[in-house]
């Protein structure tokens, strides 16, 4: 019980809670932030890699997209975020703001897996469906726009939110560039009172506590979508 | 093109990879003509119609629809396709969409995307027209988006009323049995005007029960003067509502005429031996 009075005393009477909160938040803006560039940048990935080949720009763009997935998903997150905080956002002379280059890096680095997650939904979606848009002259990319990709987003639901999952729970290695998330947060209360137990158990049951609420809404989200299927 | 040919077909050839599906196939479809076009299975009676509005990209040959050779890749297919239905075998109705959504899907979405570029246009042309001393006239813009919209749901009830499914409004397709489905399918099709509608097996897919009110919606919309072309595998329907015949064999047309011509006095031995098979 020592550790416990220990813990609080730091988290309440001290103010950390404060950090905490504020860590949480980080925490939040960088995997709502990564999930967000992810699937619009993998959606549009995706699109290019399902394209029909005739033509030359089709083909040079999915070689680019190729190299760009296999790097982010060749080299692991803490080198990327790495690179970017040290290396890429300096060279580029662009201010530098640790969670801003940990949306971006999170964000390209979902990208990669997203893309692929998309495909195979797109291809799961019957051809019929976009030869019918199609067919009634819309363009290949309002057909896709508007009838195969809520059409594939319904099929990978339950992939796409285990993916927002590990960005949630990947979140806790940005300390690497100096970001102060919800692990930091509770690895300060740690260092300030050499109490580990408490802290760290309490920031597992935090995460536990996100990942399941992340479930419950990917699950609502799946019944709402279900809506028109047979019932 | 010259005279009332909707479509023109010179010379269409078409390849998937080495197998030379079509060899060549002449054709001119008037305006108000019902061509049904029967064959063998893999004689490419689905893949000539798919090629007439470019679903299959011609390997060769021209497509003369309305004047312009749509079979040329330069050709933005899209402002053509407005203009040719196209009613599948397998329905595919929008399964995301509910069904009055279905039919007003397309003609909003695309008087939507030109009013937007119009809109975009005129509000350059007044920055430009600024500068300029002979000032460049707008683009008239003639419906508001509300408009537009509401225009199109008109057009979806009516064509839900005329099929008898206008209680099926606001559900999804996948409840519509499969007769349902390919004829909210034909009225999809009819709300853009189209010049032509291109059926390819419209009642293969159909349980036999339903085959029949799929097909009398089919000889209304003919009887009011749409241009058709259509393949099936239904002979008395051909017989009935077809106005030519085509009879295709190994990626020609091997024989055509009236329907009496085909059906009751056939002269090339293929359509001799096909006709006694399925008859």
């Amino acid at each position: 019980m020592e550790e416990l009075k220990i813990f609080f005393d730091k988290f309440i009477t001290a103010g950390g809670y404060k950090t905490a909160l504020s860590g949480l938040l980080v925490t939040a803006e960088i995997a709502i932030g990564g999930l967000i560039i992810g699937i619009l940048l993998g959606t549009v990935i995706a699109v290019v890699k399902v394209m029909p080949k005739y033509k030359a720009l089709p083909r040079v763009l999915d070689a680019i997209c190729n190299v760009y997935v296999a790097i982010f998903r060749g080299t692991p997150m803490v080198v990327q975020l790495l690179i970017g905080y040290f290396v890429l956002f300096p060279a580029l002379g662009i201010p530098i703001d640790g969670v801003i280059v940990a949306i971006v890096i999170f964000g390209l680095n979902s990208a990669a897996y997203v893309s692929e997650m998309m495909r195979s939904g797109i291809q799961s979606v019957d051809i019929g469906q976009l030869e019918a848009a199609r067919a009634l002259g819309m363009p290949y990319g309002m057909a896709m726009l508007k009838i195969v990709i809520p059409q594939s987003i319904k099929n990978i639901l339950p992939t796409l939110g285990n993916e927002f999952i590990v960005l949630v729970k990947d979140t806790s290695v940005v300390s690497f560039i100096a970001v102060v998330d919800i692990t930091k947060a509770f690895k300060a209360i740690g260092d300030a009172t050499y109490e580990y137990i408490v802290p760290y158990l309490f920031l597992a049951l935090v995460y536990l506590v996100l990942v399941m609420g992340i479930t419950l809404l990917v699950r609502l989200m799946e019944r709402r979508l279900k809506k028109s299927e047979r019932q | 093109m010259k005279d009332n040919n909707i479509i023109s077909v010179r010379g269409l050839k078409k390849s998937f990879k080495k197998l030379e599906v079509l060899k060549g196939i002449d054709l001119d479809i008037k305006k108000g003509e019902k061509i049904a076009i029967i064959g063998p299975s893999g004689c490419g009676k689905s893949t000539f119609l798919r090629c007439l509005n470019c679903m299959e990209d011609p390997s060769g040959g021209s497509i003369y629809f309305d004047g312009v050779d749509i079979a040329d890749q330069r050709v933005d297919i899209n402002v053509h396709r407005e203009h040719i239905g196209m009613v599948f075998q397998q329905f595919n109705l929008f399964n995301n969409k509910t069904i009055i959504e279905n039919i007003m899907l397309a003609p909003v979405s695309l008087k939507l995307k030109k009013l937007r570029r119009a809109k975009v246009k005129n509000a350059l042309r007044k920055f430009v027209n600024i500068f300029r001393k002979n000032k460049k006239e707008l683009i008239s813009v003639l419906q508001t988006k509300a408009e537009i919209v509401e225009e199109a749901r008109e057009t979806a009830v009516a064509l839900l009323t005329r099929i008898g499914l206008l209680d099926k409004a606001d559900v999804y397709p996948s409840t519509l049995s499969g007769g349902q489905k390919q004829r909210v399918a034909i009225v999809r099709a009819l709300a853009m005007n189209p010049h032509v509608i291109l059926f390819d097996e419209p009642t293969s897919a159909l349980d036999p029960e339903m085959v029949g009110e799929v097909l009398d919606l089919i000889k209304e919309v003919a009887g009011e003067g749409m241009t058709m072309v259509i393949v099936t595998h239904e002979m008395g329907f051909a017989r009935e509502v077809a106005s030519r015949v085509l009879f295709m064999d190994n990626g020609i047309i091997a024989e055509e005429g009236t329907p009496k011509d085909i059906f009751d006095n056939p002269k090339n031995p293929r359509t001799i031996q096909f006709l006694k098979a399925v008859l």
